[in-house]
Order: C-alpha cells, then sequence, then structure tokens
C-alpha cells in the first residue's frame, strides 16, 4: 500500500513555523551557553544523540526499513575508541575513523546476510546484533573490561590543539551535527538518496526501475552504522568514559523515541527530535523515578496519535509519506 | 572438555527451560497466527506470572493452586488491556509493523518500571511446589519442578491443540490466522479473536513464568532474555503450530544449557542469538516448516 506522495519543495504555508522553530532552537543554544553547568552536559549529549539518530534516519526514514541494533555499532566506535587511545596512545581522531573503517566493515559483513531479511524477521536479527555485542561488551573482559568501563579516555582533539572546555565541546559536536545534516540532505536528493526513498515506497516499483535493492539497502545500513560508530566516539570523547550499559538496549529505545518525535524520514528530523526528547526529561525531573514511565509512554503515545512524528505535524522540513507495511505482510 | 555427565546434567536442565521457552514461544504463536503482530513485551508476562504469584502465595499465604489460577487471570487481563489501549489503536490506525514492534517495546520498558515502583528491584523465589528432592539417577540430579514444568508444559499443549482443533473459537482463531478478511466475512469477530489470542498468549507466559520461578528467580528485568528466547524459539519452530515452536523451545534450551558448560555462563545468550542468526539466514522458514505461512 503506498501513500500519495505529497512531497512539497516550498517550505509553504508552514514556513513561518519553520522558521519560528528555528529561532527557538537558537535562542535555545545561546540560553544554554550563558547558563552552562548541566544543561551543557544535556546538550552534549542531545547532540550526540542526533548524530546517531541522523544516521539511523538514512536507513529507517528514507529507506523504510527496521534496524532495532545499530546501538551495535555504537558500542563498536566506543570501545574502538577508548581501546586505540588509552591502550595504544592514539591520537583521538585517528581513533574515531579508524573506528569508523571497523564499523563499516563490520556493517557490511553483518549486513550482507541480514538485510535479506524482511519484517519481524528482520527486526530480531537487528535486535540480536544489539544484544550479542552487549553481552560481548560485558563478558571480553580483557579488551573491554566488562562492567567496570574505560575511563580517563582523552577528549577529542588534533594534534596538541585539544577541546576541554565544555562550551567548546557543544560547538565542536554542533558543527559536526550541521555537517552530518548537510550530508544528509544532499544525500537525499541525490540518485543515490531518490533511489532509497523509492525502496521505502514500494520495493517492487524500485527494482522495475532498475534499482538494485541489496545493494541500495546495505548502502543505507552501512551509512547508518558509521553515523552510529561516530556517535559512540563521541560519547567517549566527550564523556571520558564508557561502559556496557551506555549502549544497552535502553539506547534503542531513547534513539527511536528521538527519530518518532522528531520525525522519521525528514531531513531535520533527527537533531530536533533529539534536542527535544533530552529536553524533555530535564524539565519533567522533578518526577524523579517516573522519568522512564514518561519516556515509554510519550512514545506509545506518539506512535498511535502522531507516528510521523511532531514535525511532520507541522510542516517542518518536509514531511514524506513514512513506510507503510501492513503488519500482515 | 567437560565430563560425560555434566553434559547430561545440562541436558536435563536445557529440557527444563527449554519447555518454558517453548511456552512463551506458544505464546508469540498465538499472537502472530493471529494478528500478524509479534508482541515484543511477550516476556514481561513470564516476570509479572512470576511476580503475581510470589504475591499471591508468600504475601498472602494463598494455596498455590489458588495462587497460580489468580496470577494467570490477572497476567491475562492485563494482555487485553495492553491490545485494547496500545495495540487496536494502532491496528485501526493501520500503523507500520515496526512501529508496532516499538510499542510492544515501550511497553515493555513501562511495565518493568511500574513493577519497579511498585514492589521493588529485589530479586524474588519461592519454593518449589513439591518439596524434598532433587531425584537422583546416579550422579545425575533433577530437581522436582523439572517434573511439574513437564507435566503442566504437556498439558497445556494438548490442550491447547484441543482448543484449535475441537472448539469453535479455536477454529475461529486459525480461521483468523489464514485469512482475516474471509474470517470477517464468515462472522467471525476478528477484533475480539485478537483480544482473545493477547488473554491466551499472556496466560501462557504467566503460567511458564510460575512454573521456572522456583527453579531461578523472578525480578523486574528477567523478562527480555525469556521473551527473546521465546521468540528465537519460535523462529526455530517456525511460527507454525504450537507443537513445533514447543521443539524449537527444547532445542534451544539444550543447545543453550550445553553452551553454558562449554564456554561458561556468560556467553549463554550470545549463543542463543548466534542460533538465532543461522536459523534465519539458512532456514528462514525454521527448522520444522512454517505450517501456518502468512500470504
Amino acid at each position: 500500500m503506498t501513500l500519495p506522495s505529497s512531497i512539497s519543495t516550498r517550505l509553504g504555508q508552514h514556513g513561518y513555523l519553520a522558521v519560528g522553530g528555528a529561532i527557538l532552537l537558537g535562542l535555545l543554544f545561546v540560553f544554554v551557553f550563558v547558563r552552562g553547568g548541566y544543561l551543557l552536559t544535556v546538550m552534549q549529549l542531545a547532540m550526540i544523540y542526533g548524530v546517531f539518530c541522523i544516521g539511523l534516519n538514512f536507513f529507517m526514514g528514507y529507506t523504510g526499513q527496521a534496524s532495532f541494533g545499530q546501538n551495535a555499532f555504537a558500542a563498536l566506535g566506543g570501545y574502538g575508541t577508548a581501546v586505540l587511545c588509552v591502550q595504544y596512545g592514539w591520537e583521538p581522531i585517528l581513533a574515531l575513523f579508524a573506528s569508523m573503517a571497523i564499523s563499516g566493515v563490520a556493517s557490511v559483513v553483518v549486513g550482507y546476510p541480514t538485510l535479506r531479511l524482511r519484517g519481524h524477521y528482520l527486526a530480531m536479527a537487528t535486535f540480536a546484533l544489539g544484544l550479542i555485542t552487549y553481552d560481548i561488551s560485558v563478558q571480553w573482559q580483557s579488551v573491554t573490561q566488562g562492567y567496570m568501563g574505560y575511563s580517563g579516555i582523552p577528549p577529542l582533539g588534533i594534534g596538541p590543539f585539544t577541546v576541554e572546555d565544555e562550551r567548546w565541546k557543544l560547538v565542536v559536536l554542533m558543527v559536526i551535527v550541521l555537517f552530518g545534516l548537510w550530508i544528509s540532505g544532499r544525500l537525499r536528493n541525490s540518485r543515490f538518496g531518490r533511489a532509497l526513498r523509492a525502496i521505502s515506497t514500494s520495493e517492487l516499483g524500485a527494482s522495475a526501475l532498475g534499482i538494485r535493492i541489496s545493494h541500495y539497502k546495505l548502502a543505507a545500513f552501512v551509512i547508518a552504522a558509521l553515523y552510529a560508530s561516530a556517535a559512540g566516539s563521541l560519547f567517549a570523547h566527550v564523556v571520558g568514559f564508557i561502559s556496557p550499559e551506555v549502549f544497552g538496549a535502553q539506547m534503542v529505545i531513547v534513539t527511536f523515541t528521538m527519530l518518532y518525535v522528531g520525525g522519521v524520514g525528514t531531513v531535520l528530523g533527527p537533531a530536533i527530535g533529539a534536542v527535544i526528547a533530552s529536553l524533555l526529561p530535564e524539565i519533567v525531573r522533578s518526577t524523579g523515578r517516573f522519568q522512564d514511565i514518561a519516556y515509554a509512554l510519550v512514545l506509545i503515545l506518539l506512535l498511535i496519535y502522531v507516528p510521523k512524528g511532531l514535525s511532520a505535524l507541522f510542516g517542518i522540513g518536509r514531511p514524506r509519506p513514512a513506510k507503510t507495511t501492513n503488519p500482515g505482510s | 572438555m567437560p565430563s560425560v555427565v555434566e553434559l547430561v546434567q545440562s541436558l536435563v536442565n536445557g529440557v527444563g527451560i527449554g519447555l518454558v521457552y517453548g511456552l512463551i514461544a506458544i505464546g508469540f504463536c498465538v499472537i502472530y497466527n493471529a494478528s500478524g503482530i509479534v508482541n515484543f513485551a511477550q516476556g514481561v508476562f513470564v516476570m509479572l506470572g512470576g511476580m503475581f504469584a510470589y504475591s499471591f502465595l508468600v504475601t498472602l499465604k494463598w494455596p498455590l493452586a489458588l495462587a497460580a489460577a489468580a496470577s494467570i487471570i490477572v497476567v491475562a487481563g492485563i494482555g487485553v488491556l495492553v491490545q485494547i489501549f496500545i495495540i487496536r489503536p494502532m491496528w485501526e490506525r493501520k500503523a507500520p509493523m515496526f512501529a508496532i514492534i516499538l510499542a510492544t517495546l515501550a511497553v515493555q520498558l513501562l511495565i518493568e518500571q511500574i513493577v519497579i515502583l511498585t514492589m521493588g528491584d529485589q530479586p524474588r523465589t519461592y519454593p518449589e511446589f513439591t518439596l524434598g528432592g532433587p531425584l537422583k539417577l546416579g550422579p545425575i540430579a533433577i530437581g522436582y519442578q523439572l517434573f511439574w514444568v513437564l507435566g503442566c508444559g504437556a498439558l497445556m499443549v494438548v490442550l491447547l491443540q484441543l482448543f484449535f482443533n475441537k472448539t469453535r473459537v479455536g477454529r475461529a482463531l486459525r480461521a483468523c490466522s489464514q485469512n482475516r478478511e474471509a474470517a470477517a466475512l464468515l462472522g467471525i469477530p476478528v477484533g475480539g479473536m485478537l483480544m482473545l489470542s493477547f488473554a491466551l498468549s499472556a496466560g501462557l507466559g504467566a503460567a511458564a513464568g510460575i512454573l521456572i520461578t522456583p527453579t531461578q528467580y523472578t525480578a523486574y528485568s528477567v523478562g527480555a532474555p525469556f521473551g527473546v528466547n521465546g521468540f528465537i524459539s519460535a523462529i526455530i519452530g517456525g511460527f507454525g503450530s504450537a507443537p513445533a515452536a514447543l521443539a524449537g523451545g527444547i532445542l534451544l534450551g539444550v543447545v543453550q544449557s550445553a553452551a553454558i558448560v562449554v564456554f561458561g555462563a556468560g556467553y549463554k545468550n550470545v549463543i542463543a542469538l548466534t542460533v538465532l542468526l543461522i536459523v534465519l539466514l539458512f532456514f528462514p522458514k525454521g527448522l520444522f516448516g512454517g505450517l501456518a505461512k502468512k500470504h
């Protein structure tokens, strides 16, 4: 079943809302910069999750496939960075790219057979990948130090220049997110991106147009893995500590909430969702233990009533029809 | 290398835990065959079964049979609530498949957190149904609870087979699994059948949880591993009939127990998930054939 495509190339009547949202976001960042303190950390994490979600959006949003195991690649990135920097004294930036390369290769090796699966089977297989990675990161203590995790991971930097100041860290992360968004926006409207979106609308139709489905799915999966790996490395550098819990199944729920809050398949959605979903728990912090309950409830309500995400509701970032799979197929 | 005794002992333990996986797997199949939905929160019903049984049995000091029946009914009711408030609205809006999976994962998180808030995060257990034991066969020990698991598991499978093959309601459920539109045209209330399938699979999960808790423990977090292993069993069995799912569960339980002996307890989930990936890649229809294939 396909939805009518309602892609508008102009900002249209929602343009003012989009501009207003952008101004609001800008004001938020100014506020965070002036205020400093704990909010800076929250926004840093939001940016890191943003990188992760932008990548996930390639696979879930543009291509319309389900992966519940991208946290595996974030773990690979985080542990790659931690081991290379702490044990072998590598340059942070080199370690980041090396981990991304490892994740890329791993995602090809894992994705090539796995992506032949569809529907529930694909969902479960990818979910299994995340769980396997979690268990290995707990058990393989000689490399990962088990539950103890790694501490003392050096901050991000190139050569003698390191980013130690919390405000500068946020600036660097924002630049990285913007760069990630730029790539995402450019690729979305390229021949490659149009092919991905064709697959999400109809695999049969796409293959009739001469698109090699398996290659494009794999490419989207690898891109998502690269982003996830970068997010994992950034987390390690910014926080300076990683443990298996960081990349656990909770990460799947959190990132999906972000993606759905922002809007699946839109360019800006993942980043907006990451910011909103990171700030929400801080606002309702007074509720303490109810935080996870609130997260789950918000996600369920969104999934039922606004399945394309909040930004689709407001028309931000050119919404496009999300993938519709009949639950029975 | 582990000795033969260790391997045989692990085989015995594996059959016990595998039966429980099998019961959970049947729960997955019941919902999947009625609706095409995979309820990833299935494991939570297992946890709830153990939790409620503990409350009724230990805190309220009810007799065993009453406590077990009461927990099964309560958990089945929770399954119906999940279906009414979360699954049905999404179902009616034709939500995409992965959105429903995600919602069931969120349900799992939600219920786990509510359990922490109301009952705490301490692991609990209660005594085996028949005290004494274990039965000694030479160097191999068999706990009495294993016989309870075997007996109740077999009984439930037989009852389910009778239900699906002999009763009108069971046949209606099977009709839904084959072709929902045709079933609706024949006057079968498809929505009601979906609700029934949730009640049934939640009750099955609760029964599994009540049976297994004395041999290990129950805590808010045990649901996810049980759910994943049950789903793996269902995939190995091929989402077909109840006996196939049960066989898949026993196979997984035995492989897992053997893996614990060989590789150590820490890797048991890694092994189970690797089995899953292998089966998915080479036998996408399951080892025992997808008898109830979806079209």
